[in-house]
C-alpha cells in the first residue's frame, strides 16, 4: 500500500523555506535551460527558415558560402535552363541571382561600434522566386534605381536604415530606404535589399553573381535539375537544396549556443541536485519519528522509498514550472549576434516550443529524482523501532 | 576557544549535510570560474594587442580587397615604420574537411617584421623566405592536422577555386597570447601569380595592411592620416589600431557575453540559495539549544556569530575545493582543448587570477549573505519559546 501522496504535499508546506530555497535553486537551472535551448531553436528557426525545398540554390564549387562564392553572368541563363525549373505562364523560367557583400555600418545607440550588414544585390524578378518576402512599409525599391529595402530586424538599429533615410554604400553612392520587408522571421529580415547592378557597380563585382536561386518545378524534381548542375564539370557549380543549404550556415552557431548552454546547465544541474539533496536528507532526518510510525503501522520500505521520491519531485516540479513559466518572458527579448558563418550581424529571438518548455520542466523533475534517491533509500532503510525511540 | 572555532566545530555535527554544501558550493565556483574565463578568454585578445599596431582594410567591407600600391604608399606616412599586406586565403583540408583555420598570402619577410610575436625558427624563416611553395603553420594547427616541417600538403581553395599544393617550411609558436596558433601563411607571390587569382580579378590586389607605427600613443592619429590620404580614391579605407579591431569584433558578439556575465551570476544566486538553506535547517535544528545559551548568559550577536561563522567557513571550505578542482579541469582539460581546436575563437584560454580572486571573495560574501536572514533570526530569539521548543 502506498503513503497517501497529500502527506508528502503537506510535509513541504510544512517548511516553507527550505522548500522555497530549493525549489527556486531548480527553477533558475530550468530557466537556464530552457532559455538556452530556446535560443538555439531561434537561431536555427530564423536561419532554416530562409530555405525551402521547393528551391534550388547553385554556388561556385568549394564555397560554403554565397560570400566566397562567384558566378560569371553567361552561366545564369544555363542555369535557369535546366531541366527542373518552374517556369511562368509566360514560359519563362523562375529563378534569381543575387550579389552579396558585407558592409560595416555605424550601430545607432552604440556610439563608435560599427557592425558587419549583409546587403543582397537582387534582380526584378526576386519577389517571384521568395514569396514569402512581403514589404510591410513604405514601397518596394524600383529595379534600376539607388532605392533600397530593409528587413525589419535591422531597421533603425543601423545608421541610415530608418525609413525614409539614406545611407552610404561607398562614399559618395549613397542609397535610399523606401521599404521595409518581412519574411516570416528569416535571417532575410537582417539584410538590405538593392538592386543588382547598384551593388555589382559599387563593389566593382563586374558581372558576376554570388548565387542563383531557382524555383523548382516540385521538390522531388530537384534530382534532375542538380544532376543537370553537376554533370558540367567545366561550370565547377554546386547545387543545393536550399533548405539544406541554410540549415548549413546555421549550423556553427546555433551548435555553439546550445552546447554551450547545455555544458552550463549540466554544472547548474549538479549544484541544484545536491541542493535537494541536502533538503531531502534534513527532511529524512526530521521526520525519522513520523517514518518509524508509518513502517509500524504497516507500510513497506518500498512505499516509504517511493513516497520520498514522490516528495522531492514533486518540490522539483515545482521549481522546474517556475523557472519554465519565467523563461517563456524570453520571448520578449531580442538576441542579436553574429553569425559565424557569414560574419554578418542577425537578431534572432528566443523560440519555445512545447517539447522545449516540457522537456526543461521534465530535466528539473529529473534532478528531483536523482537528488532525492540517497535521502530516500536513507528514510527507507530506517528501523521502525529505533527511529521511533528518536 | 573562542567563538569562531565553536562555530566552524558545529559544522561536524551534521557531517553529511557539510560534505554536500561543500560540493555544492564547489561546482558552483568551478562553473562560475569556467564562466568567467569564457569571458576573459574572448577578451584576451583586445587586451593582449599590440598597441603600435594599425590595420587598414577597405572601408566598406572587409571582404573587399585594396589596391598592392596602397601598401607603399603606407609606409610613406609618417610615423609608420613597417607595413604589410596580406590576403584572405579560404583554404581547406581536404582531408580534415569540417576543421576551420585561417588561411592568406603575406610577404614571409614583411609580414614576420611586423608581427614579430610570431616566432619560427631560423632555419625555418630562411626555408619559408627561399621557398615559393612554402607555408608556415601554428603548432595548434600543425599538431591538429599532424603536419611536419617537410611535409607537401594540398589545400582546397574555397575562394580561389582547385588544389593548392604547399610545403610546410616551418612551424610558429607564439610569444604573446594573442596570436591564433591555427593559422597557414605561405607567399603572396605564389598566390598573386595563379591563375585563380588572376580569374577572381584578385591579381595586385590585398585584402588588408598592417602597419607598425613608431608611437602607440599616436595610433588615432595616425589610423586618420592614412585614412586621409585615400580619401579622394576610388577606394577608400578604414583604419583603426588593433586593438580597436580586436573590442570591434567583440562588440558583434556582445550579446553572447552579456548572457554568460549574467548566467555566472545566477549561479551565485543558486549557491546563496543551497547555503542558506543548509544554514536554515541547522538554525532549526539548534533552536532548543540556542535557548539554552541564551539562558547561560551569551548574547544575541553570540548567537548570529554562531550562525555566520559556520557559513562562511562552509562556503569558504568550498571555495578553495572549487579552486582547487577548476585549475586541473580548465588549465589542462577544456582550456587545452579549446586552445587546440577552437583557437581561432580562444587563442588563449586560461584561469586570469583576478577572477579566482573574485571567487574567493564572492564565495566569503555569499556566505555571510546566505546566513544572514538565519542569523538575524536566531539572535531575534525568545528564551522561553527557544526552550520550549523541541527537537
Amino acid at each position: 500500500m502506498l503513503i497517501p501522496l497529500s502527506y508528502n504535499v503537506r510535509s513541504l508546506f510544512v517548511r516553507k523555506a527550505t522548500t522555497i530555497a530549493t525549489a527556486l535553486g531548480i527553477g533558475l537551472v530550468v530557466f537556464v535551460l530552457s532559455s538556452a535551448l530556446m535560443l538555439g531553436q531561434g537561431i536555427k528557426n530564423t536561419l532554416v527558415s530562409n530555405g525551402s525545398d521547393g528551391r534550388a540554390i547553385v554556388l561556385r564549387r568549394g564555397s560554403d558560402t554565397e560570400m566566397a562564392s562567384g558566378i560569371d553572368s553567361n552561366v545564369v541563363s544555363l542555369l535557369m535552363a535546366a531541366p527542373g525549373v518552374k517556369k511562368d505562364a509566360q514560359g519563362q523560367p523562375i529563378g534569381t541571382a543575387d550579389v552579396v557583400i558585407v558592409a560595416a555600418l555605424d550601430k545607432v545607440g552604440e556610439a563608435g561600434h560599427v557592425s558587419n550588414i549583409l546587403v543582397r544585390g537582387v534582380q526584378s524578378g526576386v519577389m517571384r522566386v521568395r514569396p514569402e518576402v512581403r514589404v510591410i512599409e513604405g514601397r518596394p525599391a524600383r529595379p534600376g534605381t539607388d532605392e533600397v529595402i530593409v528587413g525589419r530586424g535591422i531597421r533603425g538599429r543601423f545608421k541610415g536604415t530608418e525609413l525614409g533615410s539614406s545611407f552610404d554604400l561607398k562614399k559618395n553612392r549613397s542609397v535610399t530606404v523606401v521599404g521595409v520587408f518581412e519574411s516570416g522571421g528569416s535571417s532575410f529580415e537582417s539584410e538590405v535589399w538593392a538592386d543588382i547592378d547598384t551593388v555589382r557597380t559599387s563593389f566593382g563585382r563586374g558581372s558576376s553573381s554570388s548565387s542563383v536561386t531557382v524555383l523548382l518545378e516540385s521538390p522531388a524534381a530537384y534530382d534532375s535539375f542538380a544532376a543537370y548542375v553537376e554533370n558540367d564539370k567545366q561550370l565547377g557549380l554546386e547545387p543545393s537544396k536550399e533548405s539544406v543549404y541554410y540549415d548549413k550556415q546555421s549550423e556553427g552557431t546555433s551548435l555553439f549556443i546550445t552546447s554551450l548552454g547545455a555544458i552550463i546547465a549540466f554544472f547548474f544541474s549538479v549544484g541544484a541536485m545536491i541542493g535537494a539533496m541536502i533538503t531531502m536528507y534534513g527532511a529524512v532526518a526530521q521526520r525519522s519519528k513520523e517514518v518509524g510510525t508509518l513502517r509500524a503501522l504497516g507500510f513497506s520500505r518500498g512505499a516509504v522509498l517511493l513516497s520520498f521520491l514522490f516528495e522531492s519531485s514533486v518540490l522539483a516540479l515545482i521549481g522546474g514550472i517556475i523557472g519554465g513559466l519565467a523563461s517563456m518572458g524570453m520571448t520578449a527579448v531580442e538576441f542579436s549576434m553574429m553569425n559565424f558563418a557569414t560574419w554578418q550581424e542577425i537578431s534572432f529571438s528566443f523560440d519555445p516550443s512545447p517539447a522545449i518548455i516540457f522537456g526543461s520542466i521534465a530535466a528539473g523533475g529529473v534532478m528531483g529524482v536523482l537528488g532525492g534517491f540517497f535521502p530516500a533509500v536513507r528514510a527507507a532503510r530506517l528501523s521502525p523501532i529505533e527511529a521511533m525511540r528518536g | 576557544m573562542n567563538i569562531g572555532l565553536v562555530a566552524v566545530r558545529n559544522l561536524g555535527r551534521n557531517k553529511l549535510r557539510t560534505v554536500l554544501t561543500m560540493v555544492g558550493v564547489s561546482v558552483a565556483i568551478v562553473t562560475f570560474i569556467l564562466l568567467r574565463t569564457v569571458l576573459s578568454a574572448w577578451t584576451v585578445a583586445a587586451d593582449h594587442a599590440a598597441k603600435d599596431r594599425v590595420g587598414t582594410r577597405h572601408k566598406v567591407s572587409f571582404i573587399m580587397t585594396l589596391p598592392k600600391r596602397y601598401l607603399q604608399e603606407i609606409r610613406e606616412i609618417p610615423g609608420v615604420k613597417s607595413a604589410a599586406g596580406a590576403n584572405w586565403f579560404g583554404g581547406k583540408d581536404p582531408k580534415h574537411d569540417s576543421e576551420f583555420f585561417a588561411s592568406f598570402a603575406v610577404d614571409p619577410k614583411q609580414y614576420l617584421e611586423v608581427y614579430d610575436e610570431i616566432v619560427v625558427p631560423e632555419d625555418q624563416r630562411e626555408s619559408w623566405f627561399g621557398n615559393r611553395q612554402g607555408a608556415v603553420v601554428g603548432d595548434a594547427l600543425a599538431k591538429k592536422l599532424g603536419w611536419k616541417v617537410g611535409d607537401r600538403v594540398t589545400l582546397l581553395g574555397t575562394i580561389f577555386p582547385g588544389d593548392w599544393e604547399f610545403v610546410i617550411s616551418g612551424i610558429y609558436t607564439a610569444s604573446r597570447k594573442s596570436v591564433d596558433r591555427s593559422s597557414f601563411m605561405f607567399h603572396y607571390d605564389y598566390f598573386n601569380d595563379s591563375p585563380q587569382a588572376a580569374a577572381a580579378n584578385a591579381r595586385d590586389q590585398i585584402g588588408w595592411v598592417v602597419s607598425r607605427i613608431d608611437d602607440p600613443g599616436r595610433a588615432a592619429e595616425i589610423s586618420q592620416a592614412i585614412d586621409a590620404r585615400f580619401d579622394e580614391r576610388d577606394i577608400q579605407t578604414l583604419s583603426m589600431s588593433e586593438r580597436a579591431m580586436n573590442t570591434s569584433f567583440i562588440g558583434m558578439i556582445s550579446a553572447v557575453l552579456k548572457a554568460v556575465d549574467a548566467v555566472s551570476l545566477v549561479i551565485l544566486a543558486i549557491m546563496v540559495l543551497i547555503l542558506g538553506n543548509t544554514v536554515a535547517m541547522g538554525v532549526r535544528e539548534r533552536t532548543h539549544e540556542y535557548g539554552v545559551l541564551r539562558a547561560i548568559g551569551f548574547l544575541p550577536k553570540h548567537l548570529a556569530v554562531f550562525v555566520l561563522g559556520e557559513a562562511v567557513a562552509v562556503s569558504v571550505a568550498g571555495g578553495v575545493l572549487g579552486i582547487m578542482i577548476a585549475y586541473p579541469f580548465v588549465q589542462e582539460g577544456v582550456g587545452r582543448y579549446l586552445e587546440e581546436n577552437m583557437g581561432a575563437f580562444f587563442p588563449f584560454f586560461r584561469i586570469d587570477p583576478v577572477t579566482v580572486v573574485w571567487a574567493m571573495v564572492l564565495a566569503a560574501l555569499l556566505g555571510v549573505v546566505a546566513a544572514a536572514l538565519p542569523a538575524y533570526n536566531a539572535s531575534r530569539l525568545n528564551v522561553i519559546d527557544a526552550l520550549r521548543r523541541v527537537g
